[in-house]
């Protein structure tokens, strides 16, 4: 089994050399900023962000499609559905029950694009970015947290160790899986009941293996002195350009033509 | 936090997602149907899981679903407020299949933040998308309380972290 964390693609692009705490910002404000667009202009600003945002990034178009390919379902359905049920306007096409309005179908689209743009944008950040940086960037924006006694440090340490151990994991669930089946374990039919059953003997060997490779890991990390983050330095150090800042000023252009152009 | 506390659960976490990859198909849309989901239980067993399957769900999140940023903060918004309701009402509660079934309700109930989030996202009807999400869930977290009762009798989970 090929799992590709994140479907990170390495590239040169000038968004794969950004600091991943300005593309995590970036992606955080432009999933809510997505909401103060009403009309073709404010939407057509958006759809332009995207495309241009995929078009600098490189990353070919197929990756893209593929990853819009799981929700390609959801935007079908929720365009029929946005188109069915707003009844406002003219009527395009009346047949029965069914009507469609062209307040139906421009909400269909509105939505459909929003939909678009906020998938296209959050796996340009996964696409462009490794999830050791996206880690490294969490980390340092959480940084504030502490004053709460959140505990960052510990928290982006989990992320990196369980990052390190999910292809490992993987291959164990997989193995133990093949194994149990080669005893005649049927995972894919039955009842509920028996379902529940069978996946017990695929548990059991992997919570073993999982707290056996917990304590192993636990056990090195005394051994070698692990004292948390007092006095640790980093091998990766996150350093701030101006393309960040220039992707933070296109954000904030962005939102500036969002609220002036709306209707 | 102890060493082997954080450890423990960041390999928790680890196999959350490998768990959750498994049957991805089902896990993402209004239809969620996540086994991983059974991890949930583990709190009732020590309180402590808390932050592995809070890590599970976020990375789960961050790396495999396409909603990325709704689901980070929902997603993992609703399992960490389900997860303290039954962490608090656990002091109060002795027996482990009663505090199976708590849990089971109150995820059950708390898909509603799920379903608001894809009424805002994606404008579907908020009810009828609460009902799906609350039966898939409903049905993981039920068939997971014998499952996860079975396995800590050979894994004692309270004692394992």
């Amino acid at each position: 089994m090929k799992l590709i964390i994140g479907q990170f693609v390495p590239g040169d692009s000038i968004i794969h050399r950004m600091d991943p705490r300005a593309k995590l910002i970036t992606v955080f404000i432009f999933v809510f900023i997505v909401f103060l667009a009403n009309n073709p202009w404010t939407y057509g600003f958006l759809l332009a962000f995207t495309v241009l945002g995929i078009l600098v990034s490189k990353v070919p178009f197929s990756f893209i499609y593929r990853g819009l390919k799981p929700v390609l379902f959801i935007i079908i359905f929720t365009f029929i559905l946005n188109a069915l049920f707003t009844r406002q306007g003219d009527v395009l096409i009346s047949a029965g029950w069914f009507q469609l309005t062209t307040a139906g179908l421009k909400q269909a689209i509105f939505i459909s694009i929003r939909l678009l743009a906020i998938i296209v944008v959050t796996t340009l950040l996964t696409l462009t970015t490794s999830p050791i940086a996206i880690t490294d960037g969490l980390e340092t924006l959480l940084k504030p947290l502490k004053k709460w006694r959140f505990p960052v440090h510990e928290f982006a340490l989990m992320m990196s160790i369980a990052l390190r151990f999910i292809p490992t994991l993987m291959e164990e669930t997989e193995k133990i899986m093949k194994a149990q089946m080669a005893r005649g374990v049927d995972f894919s039919s039955g009842s509920l009941v028996k379902r529940g059953k069978a996946i017990i003997p695929l548990l059991v060997p992997l919570f073993v293996g999982a707290f056996k490779r917990a304590e192993d890991l636990a056990m090195a990390m005394e051994a070698r002195g692990y004292r948390g983050d007092v006095g640790r330095t980093k091998f990766r150090l996150l350093k701030w350009h101006g393309r960040d800042t220039g992707l933070l000023s296109v954000l904030a252009v962005l939102t500036a033509a969002l609220i002036l152009m709306r209707g | 936090m102890k060493l082997k506390t954080f450890v423990v659960n960041a390999v928790l976490a680890a196999l959350y997602i490998a768990v959750t990859f498994l049957i991805q198909p089902f896990g993402f849309t209004n239809i969620q149907f996540r086994l991983s989901e059974i991890f949930n239980h583990m709190v009732v067993f020590n309180k402590k899981y808390f932050f592995g399957i809070i890590i599970g769900v976020f990375l789960s999140n961050l790396f495999f679903s396409p909603m990325v940023a709704y689901d980070l903060i929902f997603g993992v918004g609703q399992s960490a407020i389900a997860l303290l309701i039954t962490i608090i009402s656990a002091k109060y509660i002795r027996s482990l299949w009663t505090r199976m079934a708590l849990n089971t309700v109150v995820f059950t109930v708390s898909m509603c933040f799920i379903a608001l989030e894809l009424h805002l996202a994606l404008h579907l009807p908020f009810l009828i998308t609460w009902l799906t999400t609350a039966i898939g869930e409903f049905v993981v977290m039920a068939v997971g309380a014998p499952i996860m009762m079975a396995i800590n009798k050979k894994i004692p989970f309270a004692r394992m972290i």
